[in-house]
């Protein structure tokens, strides 16, 4: 085989065929991706606040003394006078209103159909 | 692109890859469409003849997309599409090539399943045949010469642009692919002989 001849078969050689589902695929991890919820300048921006906090609260903590023994100590009197402050009748209510929406919220609802297109 | 570019519909040829992108820049989801449906056969002919895998193949062109979707706007305005979609497809598939020598010996490229895919087989004549195996057993680096030499329709600028090295090397890898190709087929022409 001389060269001319080899390099028309091999010219003559067809393609492979891309699977048919490929070109969907590329779509869908390209022009058709889902945008972010955020955007990235806004990531980096609650990112960087939330680190400030955590470092703000920890300068808080390790500069004033018992720090964590007065936080705990706050957290419970204020527990203690919320409970003290409602009456059993009004945490029976709570209770109530509280179950019934967790109740309904377990319901479905069919959905109506979507109004057919006239053609 | 000349294999690829001729089977092209006329109306897909008449939009130039720089319309595309702009298109795609500018927000039209569909141009990116056609780029995609300009160029995927060619990305994946040449993903799947380097790692003989058809879902290796199937992800590395996607990835290949994938990749020039989100640095397009660098895309330089005037370069060739094709080289530089080609060029990143080549080089996702020779990370793959990579990682499999890492966790693998059994799946080494040149010991891969060297028989086309069972579509390809049923449609191709003898002789086609057998240059599609005498191609699949050649090294790895003749062969990806030969698949662009094939994809790029004889630009061996755009060859060396893919693969990043010189023209020369083009030259010289495509001359000993092909005498070993040639080879391998007088020997099977006399095998059938005997």
């Amino acid at each position: 085989m001389d060269d001319a001849a080899l390099e028309r078969a091999l010219f003559a050689l067809p393609l492979e065929e891309p699977p048919a589902d490929l070109r969907g695929r590329i779509l869908a991890a390209t022009v058709y991706r889902p945008a972010l919820p955020f955007k990235m300048w806004e990531v980096c921006l609650i990112g960087t606040l939330m680190a400030l906090a955590v470092w703000l609260m920890i300068a808080v903590l390790t500069a004033v003394p018992d720090s964590s023994a007065r936080l705990a100590n706050a957290a419970a009197s204020l527990m203690d006078r919320l409970v003290s402050s409602v009456s059993p009748s009004i945490l029976g209510w709570i209770v109530v209103g509280a179950s019934s929406a967790f109740w309904i919220s377990q319901f479905t609802v069919p959905r109506a159909l979507p109004a057919r297109r006239n053609r | 692109m000349a294999v690829a570019f001729a089977e092209l519909p006329p109306l897909v040829r008449m939009v130039t890859d720089d319309e595309l992108i702009a298109a795609t820049l500018g927000g039209r989801r569909e141009a990116f469409g056609d780029l995609v449906e300009r160029y995927e056969r060619a990305v994946y002919h040449l993903s799947y003849r380097t790692l003989h895998d058809v879902e290796e193949a199937k992800d590395a062109t996607q990835e290949a997309f994938f990749k020039a979707f989100r640095a397009l706007a660098t895309f330089k305005t005037g370069a060739k599409f094709s080289t530089w979609i080609l060029s990143i497809a080549y080089h996702a598939c020779c990370d793959r090539l990579a990682r499999r020598k890492r966790y693998s010996y059994d799946e080494l490229p040149d010991a891969a399943d060297l028989t086309a895919g069972p579509e390809g087989l049923a449609i191709l004549g003898d002789e086609a045949r057998r240059l599609r195996t005498a191609i699949d057993a050649l090294p790895e680096k003749y062969r990806t010469v030969i698949t662009l030499y094939h994809l790029s329709g004889k630009q061996y600028d755009e060859i060396a642009t893919i693969l990043d090295i010189p023209m020369g090397t083009v030259k010289t890898h495509l001359f000993r692919a092909k005498e070993l190709l040639r080879k391998a087929l007088s020997d099977s022409v006399a095998e059938v002989r005997k």
